[in-house]
């Protein structure tokens, strides 16, 4: 895989030669990596433009290049590296870090341009499945408005500066600072578990012991571990392992969302999901607002955030009794509350051990305490739960209020600030932004000049985790190594350069600076080897080993007490930008929020019976008002939200972002509305909140929109859900297997002419519904694989978006305590395609293979076919929407585009290929090494990315494959198979494991009523 | 009443013009069709290359095999252009001491500048690109040489040509002709880099022989060769 | 009271003797003078320039917004997914059904010896024609790349493929291609004898000479009319057919299909009634104020508008009835799908439309029960101005109800026109109008010698 090891003495001899580049950075890590020319050359001198028409020589760039009037040239290596070979792939093992963890990652490299991250397979935190993030991160690295130079800020406008004019200035400052012991030193940033940074960070609080460490996160990632601290008496966090969990409830928690151990849990709750595979896992979901977790939960109660901590007293009190020995009736109250209660006691008592109880960072440490009890008293702690050490604060440690009273109090000559976005991000009544001007000296380290880079009085454009050297630590305590795919675009630096060179390390590479914290992990006697392994495989060693420590003898926590009965308002992560900085990336922006199919806006959530008492609608523009501050921000109506709670996502209202995510100073309106100022501190739960209608409407873009449709429609939908989504429960599934099949009854099915046979390969896919928890990581993974455009949030109005796979998702049943179905959907490949028969130009026709082609240079856009797609998965090209790459200033952002699928021109019809490049080099591989395919060996985009592993692709054909085995398999359906069109995709029937106290009567007879 | 009526002699001009007009016809025809075949806009394209590398020297004269430059020719979708080091293997010029190699052939000849320049500066020899599919068709060397289709087929004699022109169409019904009757362009893999070869039985007969031997289908559906 | 001042009343059938189709004392000179005076005359009334003067703008609209269309892209229009289809092939279809009434006419009255075609054939004719070139430009111009759109013919070509001939898009180019020649030559060819005419009448040596040139030589001679009404009567046998098969194919791109209210087999004969129902809706808007202008109500007498009104009474009630079975068949079939279409038709966001069409289409013509409404020309006039509008709802109803609602509900859809979409038709309107005017202007818009033909002996001596 990777290259990065020795390098032959043949390319020293000829890069030494070379005394331009032996100045710069770049010229060794080049030296050690051997990157190909062009990208090295990029940001020196070098147009793009030209750059770009040479790479565009050699792979396809766009649809429409390519007539003999342009001619084309060829960009050939001087020196061609070891093992590369041009316009053939390579794959790095790298990572890149969120909320505090390291998230491991391979990237796939074509011709030296990172195009594309995958999961990586070997490492347990990743298991080869990513979230939705890491998919997208790639794209900030060719993002055209990153900062590309140092600014200096003192001056109006801002100058450039190069870094040696940078080091000048710097310097007597930081001679001045070294002096007075780092007295005037202050590091703003965010937690980080690159060990790397920490020993800088050590080395900085023996060196400057006057100096301060801020670490703010706008999204906290701290009460578990003050909660554990309560309960042990020491700061641990909290570990879930949920394969030997059969009861999980949760409460407030998504640990599916932006958890770090998301991907890993979202694979271990799905393998414990499939009816075939043993037992099934039960969840209990008790939230405020709907999450991933709550979506899939079997049992679902509602309730405002405030609320739950006297909940979890309430069930404390009945699990006690139960452990005192009195038996937990069937509660037959009328309160859906009370009846959950004592279902969720009962069955946490009958599955001592192998239950876990959760709860999320939105609730105090002192409820995290009390689950901890509680998961004591049940004997998980050490089964299910378990704990991890984590790192002692650093003695120069310090909060932001402090550092902002310093500030004002003119008493930090240098401020270093690394990542995040403070300025941002910082809650009411912290004037961040006015007191970094009062500091003498303030450097800002970033990826954009954005609103922190604004405050500062130098900009220093910072590298992407792609483009240099890091480390940290994975969640499950991994050490997980980051290691550059291109070299630094616009020569940015990354924070540990820094850091060291506020020690003095001026040269130091991060390369260097990793590779030296490496050498106090890894083994020495055989490190070069054990170095290699870690490039090789991304990570190292074993995980931290994890401790189940004993609860404190004097651990007693107070009665919650009542919450205020008015409006609760719920601060989340966004399920796109997470906390804003991804506010700039068109694919997160544009994907559809999980539950509210939301996109390129956040607004209040709030349930029915709440909009009706507040007389709001969905889209009425409403004035939110809590603890002094007010915003107006839209309404979003979503059934299954907590009455009397308003859930509202951080990360929108961006300035600074960039032109995608808003950019005031070029006249781009900010996407969304900024909350972070309703906050006083960290808090994500606020009390005596009001919302008030302003009359006003707003218009909001859905991927799917509801509650826009008619009694007429609903009505019809109520009745068409379980045909289309099949599900029932286990009991259903243990009487008939194949209760699936018999959801719908049709006629034989006959075909008007031959039916197309495919005895050769006959490709298809299977997504098992049971396992897919709706976390978009397929759309964000197709969208990069397969080149799909950003179409905006107009169009998205209109209903004109491009995605090629969509996860649709249908509520069920009671308004106020929905369930909700998710399925993604993707083109059928029909092997009797509608779309087929009626294109008048033949440019979608069948493959032998099964495949349903699609001919984009052959299409003229009658739309046809789209009409006839009863799956509605054809994407027409209503606008040149690939123009923005063609525009001048925007090459950079070519640079992303999958050479191996064409970019599709204005007018033509797109949609899923099940993605047949992959398909075509697998076959070329195996036929040039005259073998057959493997099974696994094709992997699509999304089932590569699905942390659930719901999607399986493979050969129909051979009957030795897995997704042959899952077609024949008893909850195989196949979605309007009435129709006699014979998707090449099955769907496997959802199994819910409802607890017979809270089933539904559909629940316990659903076989029965469908055949009705 | 004086109506107003053609003089009769017009009726004798009519079979004439309508003549003319038919003939008009087939002879515009004609010339779109023609004029618009890759045949005459493609076939013959010869671009000046950056500097004078003659293939008929090299591949013809000297016998180079194809592989030893357009090495991943067999292993992947493009046939690399040669780096400038393996041009630098027999061409190189003076290192940084400035001693040249006695094996350096045409070590100072001013033809080999861009040579040598590319080797001392790390920038690339810009090679204009003569056989050039459209972008949004996926063409994989190594399918077809795998299989014994010969570097003739599509690129003509270029063990001839000084400089090289393109000699086949490159059209899809060019491409389709091929996948729907392989035989002919079928040899034992081995010697598809021999471009004077001449089978020893009819192509056809040994074709049909290597086709059954390999299990040789080629496809037509789109995606064989649109992504 | 009628507005109608004649000498009788042609419309009352008398037991044993024919009723004139000429009325006003008309002989043969006068005839001619009265349609030819219309090209004639140097200075034609104030309402043509008016109404030119509007048309043709509307066409420069037209024009324009397809430029602008052509060099930005489809999304210029309403259209979206779900409704891939919308005003483009509803204006498509609509103009296509009003193309029928001109052949109908011409042909299949004709081969039934119906003489009271004679005095509208012509104008009818033309208004198929132009119809035809609007119905023409919307599916060209609705294709996302229209620079490839002649991928459609099946020319040879250097990629070796052929369209796909399964498709009714296909069959629709044919069939409309077809449709067009045909006409265009029927409506031609029958001019000859009174371009001619004009031709012999002409004053000056321009006109003499283009006219001259379109009459090819005609002399009257008796072989000439013999050779004239042999062919007349070979086309107008070869253009019936066409009369029912291009909506015939017209329908098949809906029936053919699967989307819920499309796939369904009555499609043709309803499509067909429509279109007959529709084109005559038309002939009656042109007509009727058409005899006012240029003074024709001797030759279109009311007579004329009542038969054209009984023929609206007719296809109006298939028309109806069609609907009715539309919804017995969506039950019948059983399919969830289909039921709910035409359920959402009638109650869906999408009613208005549905009951507007209902409104026009079946209830309206009923009025011609009454004498009053079939004798009064300003009553139908506003009765065919119901027709026009409400057949053009049909065909809103069937493309977007149809396709905002199909299957999946997540990818349910709601579609709402731009301003583009509603220039464009309006503009379309405008190239229609442009075109008939000019043939009013300039051609002979009543068939004066077929007229002659069957203006009873009894006017002379």
């Amino acid at each position: 895989m990777s290259s990065v090891t020795s390098t032959s003495a043949a390319a020293r001899a000829y890069w030494r030669s070379l005394d331009q580049l032996q100045q710069t950075p770049e010229f060794t890590e080049f030296l050690h990596r051997e990157f190909p020319v062009a990208a090295s050359e990029f940001p020196q001198g070098f147009s793009r433009r030209r750059w770009l028409q040479l790479m565009g020589a050699s792979f396809a760039l766009t649809g429409a290049a390519g007539c003999r009037w342009q001619s084309d040239t060829l960009a050939s290596l001087p020196v061609r590296p070891a093992n590369r070979v041009p316009g053939v792939p390579q794959t790095f093992a790298t990572s890149w870090e969120l909320g505090g963890y390291a998230r491991p990652i391979v990237v796939t490299s074509y011709d030296g341009r990172p195009i594309k991250v995958e999961g990586n397979r070997e490492h347990p935190d990743s298991l080869g499945a990513t979230d939705a993030l890491s998919q997208a991160m790639i794209l900030h690295l060719y993002d055209p408005d990153r900062s590309t130079a140092i600014l200096q800020q003192t001056e109006q406008p801002a100058v450039e500066r190069s870094w040696d004019e940078f080091a000048a200035e710097l310097e007597p400052v930081l001679a001045a600072v070294k002096a007075s012991g780092g007295a005037g030193l202050r590091v703003l940033t965010e937690t980080s578990s690159s060990p790397t940074r920490s020993r800088l960070q050590t080395r900085i609080a023996s060196e400057f012991p006057q100096a301060k460490w801020v670490e703010h996160n706008a999204i906290p990632v701290r009460n578990a571990i003050a909660g554990a601290e309560l309960a042990f008496g020491r700061a641990l966090r909290p570990h879930l392992d949920l394969t030997a969990a059969d009861i999980i409830v949760t409460f407030d928690d998504d640990f599916f969302g932006h958890h770090p151990a998301g991907v890993r849990l979202a694979r271990e709750w799905a393998d414990g999901r499939v009816p075939e595979a043993g037992p099934m896992k039960r969840l209990y979901a008790v939230e405020s607002q709907f999450s991933l977790v709550g979506g899939v939960a079997d049992h679902r109660l509602p309730m405002k955030s405030s609320d739950i901590p006297r909940f979890l007293d309430a069930l404390e009190e009945l699990v006690d009794k139960g452990l005192a020995g009195a038996p937990i009736e069937e509660s037959h109250d009328d309160s859906y509350g009370l009846k959950f209660l004592a279902t969720v006691a009962a069955d946490l008592l009958a599955h001592r051990g192998k239950s876990v109880v959760s709860v999320g960072e939105t609730q105090a440490p002192a409820v995290h305490a009390r689950a901890y009890r509680l998961n004591s008293k049940l004997g998980n702690i050490g089964a299910t739960l378990s704990f991890l050490p984590v790192p002692d604060p650093s003695p120069i440690a310090a909060e932001l209020s402090t550092l902002v009273e310093e500030l004002q109090a003119g008493k930090v000559e240098l401020l270093l600030v690394l990542g995040g976005n403070p300025v941002y991000t910082a809650p009411a009544g912290i004037e961040l932004a006015a007191a970094i001007r009062q500091a003498k000296w303030s450097v800002r380290l970033s990826n954009y000049v954005d609103e922190t880079s604004l405050a500062c009085q130098w900009h220093l454009p910072a590298a992407h985790p792609l483009e240099c050297w890091g480390d940290g630590i994975s969640e499950s305590g991994r050490l997980t190594l980051q290691q550059p795919l291109i070299a630094p675009l616009f020569g940015g630096k990354s924070d540990i350069e820094l850091l060291a060179w506020v020690l003095g390390d001026v040269d130091a590479t991060s390369q260097s600076l990793v590779r030296q914290t490496a050498t106090t992990l890894l083994p020495a006697d055989r490190f070069d080897k054990e170095w290699r392994k870690l490039i090789h495989d991304g990570f190292w060693g074993k995980p931290a080993a994890t401790l189940s420590p004993t609860l404190r003898a004097d651990l007693n926590l107070p009665a919650a007490t009542p919450a205020p009965t008015d409006l609760e308002l719920v601060l989340t992560p966004s399920p796109s930008t997470y906390d804003g900085r991804f506010a700039n990336n068109g694919w997160l922006q544009e994907t559809p929020q999980p539950l509210s199919k939301l996109t390129w806006d956040n607004a209040a959530l709030i349930a029915p019976a709440t909009a009706d008492e507040l007389g709001l609608k969905t889209g009425s523009l409403a004035a939110l008002h809590v603890a002094g501050q007010t915003v107006e921000l839209p309404v979003y109506v979503l059934p299954g939200q907590a009455p009397g709670s308003i859930g509202v996502a951080l990360g929108y209202g961006r300035t600074a972002a960039g032109h995608v995510g808003g950019l005031l100073s070029d006249g781009i309106a900010a996407v969304g509305v900024n909350v972070y100022g309703l906050r006083t501190g960290a808090e994500t739960v606020l009390t005596k909140a009001t919302l008030k209608g302003t009359g006003r409407q707003y218009p909001l873009s859905t991927t799917q929109d509801h509650h826009a449709i008619d009694t007429v429609g609903m009505t019809e939908i109520a009745g068409r859900i379980g045909e289309l989504v099949r599900e029932g429960s286990l009991g259903e599934y243990e009487a008939h297997p194949d209760f699936a099949q018999h959801k719908v009854h049709h006629p034989p099915l006959e075909s008007l002419w031959k039916e197309p046979s495919s005895d050769g390969r006959a490709w298809g896919m299977s997504i098992d519904l049971s396992r897919c928890i709706g976390c978009n990581s397929c759309m964000v993974a197709c969208q990069s694989e397969n080149n799909v455009p950003v179409v905006g949030k107009e169009q998205i109005a209109r209903g004109r978006e491009m995605h090629w796979i969509r996860i649709d998702r249908y509520f069920k049943g009671d308004v106020n305590q929905p369930e909700i179905v998710t399925q993604p959907v993707a083109c059928h490949h029909c092997e009797n395609a509608p779309c087929e028969q009626v294109c008048p130009v033949a440019a979608t026709v069948h493959s032998p293979e099964g495949l349903n082609d699609m001919a984009y240079n052959r299409c003229v856009g009658t739309r046809y076919c789209a009409n006839n797609c009863p799956y509605k998965v054809r994407r027409f090209n209503f606008f040149d929407y690939n123009a923005k790459y063609e525009a001048a200033n925007t090459e950079l952002s070519r640079m992303l585009m999958n050479p191996e699928v064409t970019v599709r021109e204005r007018g033509v019809m797109e949609k899923c290929t099940y993605c047949v490049q992959r398909i075509q080099n697998v076959k070329i591989g195996a036929k040039n090494e005259q073998r057959a395919v493997r099974d696994g060996e094709v992997v699509t985009a999304c089932q590569q990315a699905c942390p659930a592993n719901a999607i399986v692709f493979g050969d129909l054909n051979d009957k030795s494959s897995r997704v042959a085995a899952l077609h024949a398999g008893p909850r195989s359906y196949a979605m309007l198979a009435e129709l006699n069109v014979q998707p090449r995709t099955k769907y496997l029937a959802r199994i819910r494991n409802p607890h017979p106290w809270l089933a539904t009567a559909a629940e316990v007879h659903g076989h029965e009523e469908a055949h009705g | 009443m004086n109506r107003f009526c053609f003089p009769g002699w017009i009726d004798r001009l009519l079979p004439w013009s309508a003549a003319i007009a038919t003939a008009l016809a087939v002879y515009v025809t004609g010339v779109v069709i023609v004029g618009a075949a890759p045949s005459t806009l493609d076939v013959g394209y010869k671009p000046e290359q950056p500097l004078p590398f003659s293939h008929a020297l090299h591949a013809g004269k000297l016998k180079m095999d194809c592989r030893f430059c357009h090495n991943t020719v067999d292993r992947a979708a493009f046939a690399a252009v040669p780096t400038t080091a393996t041009c630098g293997k027999c061409h190189s010029g003076a290192d940084m001491s400035g001693v040249t190699a006695t094996t350096s052939v045409h070590a100072n000849s001013p033809k080999l500048l861009a040579v040598r320049e590319s080797l001392a500066t790390g920038n690339f020899i810009g090679w204009k690109k003569v056989h050039d599919l459209p972008d949004y068709a996926y063409f994989n060397h190594s399918a077809h040489v795998a299989r014994g289709v010969s570097c003739v087929s599509c690129h003509g004699r270029i063990d001839q040509m000084d400089e090289v022109k393109q000699v086949k169409e490159l059209s899809m019904a060019w491409c389709l002709e091929c996948h729907r009757h392989p035989e002919p362009h079928l040899r034992p893999k081995e010697l598809v880099t021999q471009l004077d070869w001449v089978a020893p039985e009819s192509p056809e007969v040994l074709g049909a022989k290597l086709r059954e031997a390999l299990k040789i289908q080629p496809a037509e559906n789109c995606s064989t060769c649109h992504r | 009271m009628s507005t109608i001042t004649a000498p009788y009343d042609n419309t009352i059938e008398t037991p044993g003797r024919r009723a004139p189709l000429v009325l006003g004392g008309h002989d043969y000179t006068s005839v001619t003078k009265v349609v030819c005076e219309i090209a004639e005359t140097p200075q034609p009334p104030l309402a043509w320039f008016v109404a030119f003067g509007i048309s043709s703008s509307m066409t420069l609209m037209f024009l324009g917004f397809a430029g602008y269309l052509v060099t930005t892209g489809i999304g210029v229009w309403g259209n979206n997914s779900p409704v891939f289809w919308a005003w483009d092939i509803v204006n498509f279809v609509f103009w296509v059904g009003i193309g029928h009434a001109g052949t109908l006419i011409s042909a299949i009255l004709f081969l039934f010896r119906q003489n009271w075609r004679t005095s509208i054939n012509r104008a009818a004719e033309a208004m198929t024609v132009f119809a035809v070139v609007c119905a023409g430009l919307f599916p060209t111009l609705h294709v996302g790349r229209i620079w490839v759109i002649y991928w459609l013919l099946p020319l040879p070509n250097q990629n070796a493929i052929w369209p796909n001939f399964r498709s009714p898009l296909l069959w629709d180019v044919f069939a409309v291609s077809t449709y067009a020649t045909v006409s265009t030559l029927f409506w031609y060819m029958g001019m000859i004898p009174d371009l001619a005419t004009f031709r012999d009448r002409a004053t000056n040596k321009f006109k003499q000479f283009v006219y001259g040139v379109l009459a090819l030589g005609w002399t009257g001679s008796a072989r000439q009319w013999y050779r004239f009404e042999r062919a007349y009567l070979l086309l107008a046998a070869l253009a019936t057919p066409l009369v029912l098969s291009v909506h015939t194919i017209v329908s098949f791109d809906f029936a053919t299909s699967q989307v819920p209210g499309w796939h369904t087999t009555i499609f043709p004969p309803y499509f067909v009634a429509g279109a007959v129902f529709s084109g005559f809706g038309m002939v009656l808007t042109l007509m009727v104020p058409g005899r006012e202008l240029f003074g024709l109500k001797d030759l279109i007498t009311p007579r004329h508008l009542e038969n054209v009104c009984k023929v609206l009474l007719a296809t109006g009630t298939m028309v109806g009835y069609a609907y009715a079975m539309e919804f017995f068949v969506a039950w019948y079939s059983g399919s969830r799908y289909e039921q709910f279409a035409f359920i959402n038709r009638m109650f869906g966001p999408y009613w208005w439309a549905y009951w507007t069409m209902v409104t026009c289409n079946v209830i309206s013509p009923q009025l011609f029960w009454f004498r009053k409404f079939r004798t009064s020309p300003w009553l139908m006039f506003t009765v065919s101005i119901f027709v026009n509008i409400g057949m053009w709802f049909e065909r809103f109803v069937i493309t977007v109800t149809s396709l905002h609602r199909d299957y999946l509900p997540s990818s349910w859809g709601h579609y709402a026109p731009t301003w583009v979409d509603i220039c464009m038709f309006a503009g379309s309107f405008g190239l229609f109008f442009t075109l008939y005017l000019l043939f009013c202007r300039y051609l002979p818009v009543v068939a004066m010698a077929e007229v002659k033909g069957v203006m009873p002996r009894t006017v002379e001596h």
